[in-house]
């Protein structure tokens, strides 16, 4: 081998090496948006030269769940502890909030001046029912030549020691033995019935809603399929209630809901036929939930909001919110909900807004609303 | 021997001897056997024999001298149906038909009584189907009358008598204007068999509320709630309150507790509180401090 | 001869059976003790071999996915596990064919690294590839049969090709093809970039070449051998996977991306970069300098470092940009711990030098140190699976196979939260089919190909994307008769709840709730459009396995001519590496 051979190869060496070494560096300086997505969305460099970067870079450490980096970074952590700040955002109690991971957030400047500035940031969680959304109103600060975000911590809401005596119902169901003769009698399912129901075509494809009345006198678990029939009295597709309704309902208890058929128009559609289900199944008359001043809010921003307050002596896990829309004669006009990503603690309020469609928010004049419930450990 | 084989056996060799044998001059039998009953075959000839006696359900294998009758024990045929009766001798077989009937008197019924629960005073809301069987499971086909009897917890009875055909029998009958558990009794001869019926509530009749103040709050109560007959609703049915103030509106879905239906909710000068249970509407109340 | 007496006995390669002993030595009590059970993919591979061992002409598999085909995957080590289980078992069969490839790739290294370095160093590399982190990676903790199947394979063939296009030895094509269209049968991923990785430095290799040891090579035979290799392998596999062509065709992976961690920064995520490089790269890492240096100043070895440099910078994943700017949307499909894989192959030549002429200078020290190195590397990634292992918790499934085969219960269909990779366990032991599976690319329902989330069963895992799946799939259980979701994982609990599903049992010990929806109509087969057709199911059948065979067969046929190797480098003693009575 030549000497120059040699030499060309050494030259060819540190050319590899130096653009192996280059590669890494540019790949870590702009990481790519695969390998962000294990970062939490966070590079090698997180500068917090702005007030918006310090709220990004705070962002994507909650993201990431880099709760110590994240609290560490504040401005006002004196006023609580790290347990505190992480609680604050995840729940004091299980709830949706607690198992959920942050998605993605967006930041807003609102106000700046030299020495601090008002962002609001806008965060949406992922839980197991789907996204929710939380904003915060954030305060930042400059410490010498970065921004530091004070936290408005909101402390775990004190519940006073008290009883709370529980005796409301409980109905349990026992069915036929396994060695029963023909012929003998087992538990009739409960009878419900569809008091209203009507088809309504939007953006996304048909919407069939409705409400379901148990007529009997022992809870139902209940839900509701829709068939589209065709003009040629072909089925055209077949959808269920899904999540949007309130499956456990008591005697008497009227429940909305909700089913949609993505990509389909009314006009194809020659009839619905509704089957709705019910099932006898064991169940309890606690919780009793109040939703107090609800609201109607106007267009922009059409909503109903309003606070639930469990008045029974569990906590409640998680609260799912259905609101039920009328126009000025009483029709059914739309459906919608919320989780409520907060444990309910007893006597404790919590907010709900559920948002109601721009166009559909000037035909609503009353509202009605119910609240289904579920507590780790037992069912709905 | 009561194996699908042995059914499966059966059938074959007497739709076989069927076709091949189409009349017995040999074999005597009778016309008809009760089920579960003794009987005798006679037959005709000298030396030994084999005797099949195949069912859907049963078949018998008996030797059998020729010319000698022979005997089948009480229980020996309990199935009823056609049977296929065939004596093989000497490389000969010869065959006839044998039926069976259902015992006359009844053993047991299979009630269906439908529905278990439903509201009072439904006419011919309740349907009951008996279905008449003899000691061996064999469905009792001649006409036989069958009773119904609906009776309430007050005393009052509602009676039909049915004849049975081809062992099914059927009614309808109404529900009472009494909640309860009523006693629904189907009997023939002296067999019976009795289910429940609970008959429930209606929905609420006159619901109304009063209030009145405590503290910063205003306590609601139902009076106790019945249905149009009288009868107490049941506990755990749902009660929903509603205050309307101004553009706010606050909602409370109750349980009936011991009749009574109550919560506290705020108290807003002017507020309308209005009451219902599902789609019944109650009293309206304006609150006034 | 004369010259291969007077090799000093330092020089000499090592035995073939040493090496092979060695990979004995060390892999087969591990795999005796099943440790391949605990890995990612070794139940989703069995779980294919236990559907070829009961349908070996249906490929329709009804048991993932409402139903989905076995063709849209390479068969071959798994129709081998279905063969030889019928005397070992599924799970035997498994580590038997594992054995099988480990042992393979001694022999594929060994013969790969003649092209490029001596004999020694050669035998030096192959002795690495039994300690090789990469290769226990794969096998240990990641499960990936097909491709520790098919990169043996390869290697070994490999030589032929050289050997066919320096010098046109007819054997040499005919074996060259046959195990080129074995590996392919065994995975199609291997072939594609082995394509780029392996076979062209050899074919550069063998131009650069032209001119020694006598037997010049001009430059239109050369490319004409080349395209006439091309065509014939690229016939041969196309016919061989027929099916999975077709599948790929009509039916092309365009669902939504998945992330997976071997796309990640390494160094912005140090704990994957633990699991995609330093485990897999082990004690080699203290080589790549030397790798670098000597791969660039030998003219003759630059044709397998840029092989080796390419395949090391994709292993890299999202550690650097060449992944997605090479791959494109390859980059956010594939999964990057093979590029790591085949890197480390590429450098075992050059490894194999180095350990040559340390154990030349040092001695003892150098040996007992390489042994270490060695050790420590194969015991890290072995280990691994202890410290990182792909399931969090070990349970029985069993339990819940006996709930679904009793009582009509496998009438309908089911899908496991929480279960993470047991689901291939639980699928071969149940007759009830599910909506979930773990072959991502085999599925076409379009709940869950829409959204960009893995199995259901982990479907927190994939945030956002894979909760939408599962909702998806729950909102159509009436249509694809699914009524029973086995719950391992609370988590979930609110989401069935709301949607209306109830609890009706529990299983070991209360740790598996089974929720139940009313009103779903049995389970009906889905008449797809991706079942293959009854020639299909025969051509898949009879050819991939079909291949191996023809392979060995073809293998029986002795070399005439030297190898490559024979000519740069003295030849060994018969005897002492009786290498080319065994593999030619």
């Amino acid at each position: 081998m030549s000497d120059g051979s040699e030499n060309g190869g050494a030259m060819l060496a540190v050319v590899l090496i130096a653009a192996t070494i280059a590669f890494v560096v540019i790949g870590t300086m702009w990481p790519t948006k695969a390998a962000l997505a294990y970062t939490g969305g966070q590079g090698l460099t997180s500068s917090s030269s702005t007030p918006e970067a310090a709220v990004q870079n705070l962002g994507d450490e909650i993201r990431a769940s880099a709760w110590q980096k994240a609290y560490d970074g504040l401005a006002n952590k004196a006023q609580f502890t790290e347990q505190e700040f992480e609680h604050d955002l995840k729940g004091y109690y299980p709830s949706l909030r607690t198992y959920a991971t942050l998605d993605r957030f967006e930041v807003f400047p609102l106000h700046a001046s030299d020495s601090d500035a008002e962002v609001r940031l806008k965060l949406y969680w992922s839980s197991v029912v789907g996204i929710s959304e939380g904003t915060r109103d954030l305060h930042v600060v400059r410490a010498g030549d970065r921004w530091q975000v004070e936290w408005p911590i909101v402390k775990k809401p004190v519940v006073p020691p008290q009883v709370i005596p529980v005796n409301y119902l409980r109905w349990d169901v026992i069915y036929r033995g396994a060695g029963d003769d023909w012929g003998a009698q087992d538990v009739e399912a409960p009878h419900v019935r569809i008091v209203d129901m009507r088809p309504v075509e939007r953006a996304e494809g048909v919407v069939i809603l409705g409400e379901l009345l148990n007529e009997d006198v022992v809870p139902a678990y209940v839900s509701v399929n829709a068939t589209l029939i065709g003009k040629n009295q072909q089925p055209i597709a077949t959808e269920g209630s899904f999540d949007k309704i309130s499956h456990l309902l008591l005697p008497k208890q009227v429940t909305p809901f909700l089913i949609n058929f993505p990509n389909a128009t009314l006009a194809d559609v020659g009839s619905v036929r509704m089957t709705p289900f019910s099932t006898l199944v064991p169940a309890s008359a606690d919780p009793v939930i109040e939703i107090d001043n609800e609201k109607l809010n106007p267009a922009p921003d059409a909503s109903l909001t309003g606070q639930v307050i469990n008045q029974s002596g569990q906590v409640v896990n998680v609260a799912h919110v259905l609101g039920t829309f009328y126009d000025s004669t009483g029709h059914l006009v739309w459906v919608a909900d919320e989780y409520l990503d907060r444990a309910l603690l007893p006597q404790t309020p919590e907010s709900f807004n559920i948002h109601i469609p721009e166009d559909l928010a000037r035909q609503i004049s009353s509202e009605r609303t119910i609240v289904s419930t579920y507590s780790s450990g037992g069912s709905v | 021997m009561r194996t699908p084989w042995a059914i499966l056996l059966g059938g074959v060799a007497g739709f076989v001897g069927q076709l091949i044998f189409a009349q017995s001059n040999q074999l005597t039998l009778p016309a008809m056997v009760e089920a579960g009953s003794a009987f005798s075959i006679e037959t005709a000839g000298s030396g030994q024999g084999t005797l099949y006696v195949a069912g859907l359900g049963q078949v018998i294998r008996k030797d059998v001298e020729l010319g000698k009758t022979a005997w089948f024990p009480a229980g020996s045929l309990y199935d009823a149906g056609r049977y296929v009766v065939i004596l093989e001798a000497s490389g000969n077989s010869e065959s006839g038909i044998l039926d069976v009937a259902p015992q006359t008197k009844p053993a047991s019924l299979s009630f269906l009584a439908r529905p278990s629960r439903l509201p009072i005073a439904l006419h011919n809301g309740i349907t009951g189907a008996v279905y008449v069987f003899d000691a061996y499971k064999n469905l009792v086909t001649a006409p036989t009358p069958v009773s119904f009897a609906l009776s309430s917890p007050s005393g009052a009875a509602q009676t039909r008598t049915v004849t049975a055909k081809d062992g099914a029998a059927w009614t309808a009958m109404d529900s009472t204007a009494k909640q309860g558990a009523d006693k629904f009794v189907a009997e023939d001869d002296d067999i019976a068999s009795t289910r429940v019926i609970g008959q429930v509530p209606g929905d609420p009749c006159g619901l109304k509320m009063t209030a009145k103040p405590d503290g910063d709050k205003v306590a609601l109560a139902t009076d106790p709630v019945r249905d149009c007959s009288g009868n107490a609703v049941p506990d755990g049915t749902i009660v929903t309150f509603t205050e309307t103030y101004g553009d706010t509106q606050s909602t409370v879905d109750v349980p009936l507790k011991r009749d009574i239906a109550a919560v506290e909710m705020p108290a807003h000068n002017g507020a309308t509180i209005t009451v219902a249970s599902g789609v019944i509407l109650g009293n309206q109340i304006r609150w006034e401090k | 001869m004369q010259k291969t007496e007077l090799l000093e006995r330092s020089q000499r390669p090592l035995p073939l059976s040493l090496l092979l002993m060695a990979a004995v030595a060390v892999h087969l009590p591990l795999l005796l003790m099943k440790l391949p059970l605990k890995s990612y993919d070794t139940n989703f591979h069995i779980f294919f071999a236990s559907h070829y061992l009961h349908h070996w002409w249906d490929p329709w598999n009804p048991k993932w996915y409402a139903g989905f085909s076995q063709t849209t995957y390479p068969p071959l080590p798994q129709q081998w596990v279905a063969v030889v289980s019928h005397v070992l078992g599924l799970e035997m069969a498994y580590m038997a064919v594992q054995l099988a490839a480990i042992l393979l790739l001694v022999v594929g290294v060994y013969r790969f690294a003649t092209l490029w370095v001596s004999p020694r160093a050669a035998s030096y590399a192959a002795l690495a590839s039994v300690f090789l982190g990469s290769e226990s990676f794969l096998v240990y903790s990641a499960g990936q049969l097909g491709t520790t199947a098919a990169a043996p394979l390869y290697l070994n063939a490999l030589p032929f090709l050289f050997s066919w296009v320096r010098r046109g030895s007819g054997r040499s094509f005919i074996k060259a093809v046959a195990l080129f269209t074995a590996a392919a049968a065994a995975h199609h991923a291997t072939l594609l970039f082995g394509s780029f990785f392996f076979a062209l430095p050899v074919l550069a290799l063998a131009y650069l070449d032209r001119d020694e040891d006598g037997e010049r090579v001009a430059p239109p035979a050369f490319f004409a051998r080349t395209l006439a290799i091309i065509a014939i392998v690229g016939a041969a596999i196309a016919v061989v996977l027929l099916p999975f062509w077709i599948a790929l065709i009509h039916y092309p992976v365009t669902q939504t991306p998945i992330p997976h961690p071997s796309r990640a920064n390494y160094i912005l995520s140090p704990q994957w970069g633990m699991n995609y490089f330093v485990v897999p790269y082990g004690a080699l890492i203290l080589a790549l300098p030397f790798v670098f240096w000597r791969g660039s100043t030998e003219k003759h070895l630059r044709p397998l470092l840029l092989g080796f440099w390419v395949a090391f910078l994709l292993g890299l994943g999202g550690t650097t940009p060449v992944g997605p700017v090479l791959l494109g949307r390859a980059f956010n499909v594939l999964t990057m711990e093979r590029f790591s894989y085949w890197a480390t192959l590429l450098a075992l030549p050059i490894v194999g030098v180095l350990a040559v002429e340390l154990v030349a200078r040092f001695r003892m020290r150098a040996a007992v140190s390489l042994t270490i190195l060695a050790a420590f590397t194969c015991a890290l990634a072995v280990g691994w699976t202890t410290y990182h292992p792909a399931d969090a918790e070990d349970f029985d499934v069993s339990p819940v196979a006996a709930w679904l085969n009793r009582d009509g219960h496998d009438q309908y269909r089911y899908v496991t939260l929480g279960f993470g990779n047991k689901i291939s366990r639980l699928a071969m032991m149940t007759d009830a089919g599910s909506v979930d599976g773990e072959w991502n690319s085999g599925r076409m329902l379009p709940e869950l190909t829409r959204y960009g989330g893995g199995a259901l069963t982990s479907s927190k895992y994939f945030g956002t994307a894979g909760l939408e799946a599962l909702r998806a799939m729950l909102m159509h259980a009436d249509h694809y008769g699914l009524k029973w979701v086995f719950v391992r994982d609370e988590y979930y609990d609110p989401l069935l709840t709301f949607a209306g599903w109830r609890p009706v049992d529990h299983l070991n010990d209360g740790t598996i709730t089974i929720w139940s929806k009313d009103g779903v109509p049995p389970a009906q087969p889905l008449n797809a459009p991706q079942i293959p057709p009854h020639w299909q199911d025969v051509i898949w059948g009879v050819c991939p396995f079909g291949s191996s065979i023809v392979a060995i067969l073809v293998l029986l046929i002795p070399e005439k001519r030297r190898q490559a190797a024979e000519a740069r480098y003295p030849a060994v003693r018969d005897g002492e590496l009786g290498l080319g009575r065994m593999v030619s």
